[in-house]
């Protein structure tokens, strides 16, 4: 589904991707793991291009992402879910709004848009907050209508930079709950960048960890935190023990 | 970069800018406009229309009701239709404005202004301003009408008018106004005038040297083809006065001063402006320090520039030192004389009022003494008489008995002979003097001297009448009054008004002269002048024969036009700014934000050349170019080169500082990405609204569609 090669980044001088190799298969939900700044962000944003790549290459069923003409990869764009880790919602749109503009944008009827953006915050059980504004929302409400918004165009892979960590404790569970559920119940291709170790562990089909623009270990959870080879899975091992 | 605007936004984009000129020229054309029309009717008020009005009388503010009567009085009289409008009063002046009817307009009245006009209660002068017309200011009298003639001769002028020193030439249109201006200045490039201008004390003949400066100027190789003597008297008069009063204080202060005569020592001299110390003898204070003013042979004069002289009716002798560098006495010079004309002066006056005081006894005692004589006149008058009857009778008798009168009876001779024994006995001393001293007494004129005596009592009586006491107020008030200056101050004073006579050349005496035709080198004809006439301290100094001066109202439409343009270049570029800040900047964010993920540059060029900075500088120079020429701008030294660069400046400006002026959620500008909107959606739908409001933000409600 996702194959990616000797991809590499740099700002400037900072080599942020210093050659990264990753496959995804369809359905397979994949965890990547790392320290802050090791480029996991700067991977996952690669795949649908919000960053442009310095070299590599990415093919996401069958389409060569880096070679798209720019009309081309808004198409591809709305094939792919993205959530942020700062939720990123249009602030003067209404949650239901949030949800089904860019289906409106992209030439279905607001009709149906809205119906279709109705179900998807059904799903994060975010129905009654519809007419409200982003900013009425907590954190993890507003990072729930932040999927809604990924999910409502049914997209063929999902992308999380770091879902819950801007959020308090105690709203983390709410989230991961939903993406947990989303993971079950939907069989969608996913990428989750995530520190939540025993969600990685319940969730991902294969985690990868990452350590300066590298992929350094990857493998199924129950392997990687069995028996970790690099000091980095050594470092979440710790965190799953404690 | 260009990608972004290729899916739609360069649509909005051109919108935009399209929209942001016309409504930046409008709107700064406007804005002048409004300026300019206001000023413009606000003047209008204040000075009439065009041609509405000729003349702006000068009247006191409280003869203002009176003459505004007299004035329609005038008018209705002598101008039948003519105008009248009081405007502005300043400063305790009230100005009225007078309108003549077209057919008054000429020459003959507005040259005897006064002769109509100066009756009026309050007027304090007055203004032509009939229009359209041109003003030469300054018109040398010598030429006025030969000038006259020539400028009456261009087309387009109807008549020309002679203002005070001014010439004011009046056209047929308004439209004649710059032919015949540029005409006029030809005339006047054709006449200089010459000026010779002789130091201060230099008395000239004007007409003799002016005829010999004709003559060295025919002989010179020049192209002029025309000289004249042009000199005229009230030229300068005013400053001529006050130099001339200057002097006369000088010299006035001179002699008033105490005389200082210096008799140098054999083999001593003296040099001007050389110091002299006295040591201080008597009464006096300090030594006395002289500066010497002239030196003439064996003499010298000075005046005391320090202390004061002995006060003394005769001349003081003193020893003189020459003073040196640092007050310090030096060699003994001579002796120097000191005359003390003030001391003198203020001795005479007090000896004056005790004499008055005197007078009016005398008058007293001269009146009575005439009286007295009167008197003895009468009582000598009757008895001469008496004695000239007794000389007949004594004639007749000598006679009678000289001849021996044969007729005579002895009855006669007896009466005769008692008549002689008594007149002997009663006339001896006349008689005995013989008839001579009767006859010089009879010679003495009586109505000849009584008539004296009745003139010296009349004069004495007038005597009396004369008020003494005020007379001896007044002269006392005169000493009291005599300038207390002291010689040091005196001394000081006339060095002062010596170094401003003598530190520049003053025009004492003046030659005009008129040159028609080529200017010749004034510098060049100066030396020759200066030897020819032999006086090497006079100056030359051309002038024109008078100067053409934009007219005032001209002259203010033509400011406040300037002043427009100036606010309209000021509005322009100040739009400019805004709508950069406003609305490009916006855009600029965003461009700045998306090339943040873009790939490194790889072109050379672009890392030296921002295309983003290019593209703000070429942004920012077309909008303010535009902008700027649609509004009329026109700011001084604001060559269309630096408003292109100006705009350049403040287009690469914005570039520079766009999040500061337009922040872009950076957030939801990836949102609208992730979701795969376009540029120009990602624009309107996420950038835009939210961005400050200004034409971009409004003309996006028309595409917003959330
Ligand atoms: N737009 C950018 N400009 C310059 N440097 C950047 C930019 N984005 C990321 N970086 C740098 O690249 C490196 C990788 O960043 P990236 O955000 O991919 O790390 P990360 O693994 O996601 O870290 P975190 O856990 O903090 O999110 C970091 O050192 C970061 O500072
Ligand atoms: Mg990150």
């Amino acid at each position: 589904m996702l194959e990616i090669r000797d991809l590499r980044k740099s700002y400037g001088k900072l080599t942020a991707l210093a050659g990264v190799d990753l496959d995804v298969a369809r359905g397979e939900t994949v965890v990547i793991m790392g320290p802050s700044g090791c480029g996991k962000s700067t991977l996952i944003r690669c795949v649908n291009r919000l960053t442009e790549p310095d070299q590599g290459s990415i093919i996401l069923g069958g389409q060569d992402v880096l070679a798209l003409s720019s009309p081309e990869l808004q198409k591809f764009r709305r094939r792919v879910g993205f959530v942020f880790q700062q939720f990123n919602l249009i602030a003067r749109l209404t949650v239901l709004e949030n949800v089904m503009f860019h289906l409106v944008l992209g030439g279905m009827e607001r009709e149906e848009a809205a119906e279709r953006a109705l179900a998807s915050l059904d799903k994060v059980g975010l129905r009654a907050a519809a007419d409200r504004r982003p900013r009425e929302l907590s954190g993890g409400q507003q990072q729930r209508v932040g999927i809604a918004r990924a999910l409502v165009t049914n997209p063929e892979i999902m992308l999380w930079d770091e879902p819950t960590a801007s959020l308090d404790p105690i709203l983390v569970g709410e989230v991961l709950e939903v993406m947990e559920e989303l993971v079950k119940e939907t069989g969608t291709t996913m990428v989750i960048v995530t520190h939540e170790v025993s969600f990685a562990l319940r969730v991902a089909h294969r985690i990868v960890f990452m350590d300066q623009g590298r992929v350094v270990e990857e493998g199924p959870p129950q392997e990687v935190f069995a028996e970790p080879r690099s000091e980095i899975a050594k470092l979440y091992r710790k965190l799953l023990v404690n | 970069m260009l990608d972004f605007f290729r899916d739609g936004f360069y649509k909005d984009l051109v919108l935009l800018l399209v929209i942001s000129i016309i409504l930046g020229a409008a709107f700064s054309q406007g804005v002048a406009w409004a300026i300019d029309t206001y000023f413009g009717d606000t003047l209008d008020q204040m000075i009439g229309e065009y041609g509405e009005y000729d003349l702006i009388l000068h009247i006191r503010e409280e003869a203002k009701e009176a003459a505004l009567r007299e004035l329609q009085r005038i008018g209705e009289q002598s101008f039948p239709g003519y105008k009248l409008n009081e405007t502005l009063t300043i400063a305790g002046q009230a100005n009225v404005f007078f309108g003549l009817p077209p057919q008054f307009r000429t020459r003959e009245v507005l040259e005897s202004i006064t002769s109509y006009f100066g009756a009026v209660p309050g007027l304090n002068g007055y203004t032509l301003m009939a229009e359209p017309s041109v003003l030469i200011r300054g018109v040398h009298p010598g030429v006025r009408e030969e000038l006259r003639e020539e400028i009456e001769e261009l087309k387009g002028v109807s008549f020309t008018v002679k203002d005070g020193n001014n010439l004011v030439v009046l056209t047929e249109k308004e439209d004649d106004l710059p032919q015949v201006t540029a005409g006029i200045e030809g005339i006047l490039a054709q006449y200089q005038i010459l000026e010779l201008r002789f130091p201060m004390g230099f008395e000239v003949d004007t007409q003799e040297v002016g005829n010999k400066a004709l003559e060295i100027l025919r002989a010179q190789e020049s192209s002029a083809s025309r000289y004249a003597n042009v000199t005229s008297a009230q030229y300068g008069e005013d400053l001529d006065a006050f130099l001339k009063t200057l002097v006369e204080m000088r010299d006035f202060l001179g002699s008033y001063a105490s005389k200082v005569r210096i008799s140098p020592s054999p083999g001593i001299s003296l040099s001007v402006g050389e110091r002299i110390v006295l040591e201080a003898v008597g009464e006096m204070q300090e030594e006395l320090i002289i500066e010497v003013t002239g030196v003439f042979g064996d003499l010298a004069e000075g005046m005391i520039i320090q202390g004061s002289p002995v006060q003394s009716m005769d001349r003081v002798v003193q020893q003189g030192y020459r003073l040196l560098g640092e007050g310090e006495q030096g060699d003994y010079i001579g002796e120097v004389e000191i005359e003390n004309e003030r001391y003198r002066l203020a001795y005479a006056v007090d000896e004056s009022l005790r004499l008055l005081a005197e007078l009016e006894e005398l008058a007293v005692q001269a009146s009575s003494a005439v009286d007295n004589a009167e008197a003895v006149l009468t009582t000598f008058q009757e008895a001469l008489m008496q004695l000239e009857v007794l000389q007949v009778q004594m004639r007749q008798l000598n006679e009678g008995i000289a001849k021996g009168d044969a007729k005579s009876s002895g009855e006669q001779f007896l009466v005769t002979l008692l008549l002689n024994g008594l007149f002997q006995t009663l006339a001896q001393g006349v008689i005995h003097t013989g008839e001579e001293s009767l006859d010089s007494l009879q010679n003495l004129d009586i109505e000849e001297m009584r008539s004296s005596l009745d003139g010296i009592s009349t004069q004495i009586a007038n005597v009396q009448e004369i008020d003494v006491a005020a007379i001896m107020e007044q002269i006392g008030f005169v000493r009291d009054t005599l300038p207390d200056l002291s010689d040091a101050e005196i001394g000081q004073s006339i060095r002062l008004i010596n170094t401003y006579l003598g530190g520049q050349v003053i025009p004492g005496e003046r030659v005009q002269l008129l040159i028609q035709g080529e200017a010749p080198n004034e510098k060049a004809l100066e030396k020759i002048f200066q030897t020819e006439l032999e006086n090497p301290y006079l100056h030359t100094y051309s002038t024109s024969a008078g100067m053409v001066s934009p007219d005032a109202r001209g002259e203010i439409f033509r400011i406040l036009k300037e002043v427009r343009s100036i606010v309209a270049g000021m509005l322009a570029i100040i739009f400019t700014m805004i709508v950069l800040a406003l609305d490009h900047a916006a855009i600029f964010s965003t461009l700045k934000q998306l090339r943040a993920g873009k790939k490194a540059r790889t072109k050379r060029w672009m890392r030296i050349l921002d295309p983003l900075l290019l593209f703000g500088g070429v942004l920012g120079s077309g909008l303010l170019t535009s902008i700027y020429y649609l509004a009329k701008g026109q700011i001084p030294f604001f060559s269309p080169v630096v408003v292109a660069a100006l705009g350049f400046v403040l287009g690469v400006v914005l570039v520079v500082f766009a999040e500061r002026f337009s922040p872009v959620d950076s957030m939801e500008l990836m949102a609208g990405q992730s979701l795969g909107l376009s540029n120009v959606q990602i624009m309107r739908e996420v950038v835009i609204p939210p961005s400050r409001p200004g034409l971009l933000n409004l003309l996006n409600r028309f595409k917003q569609q959330f």
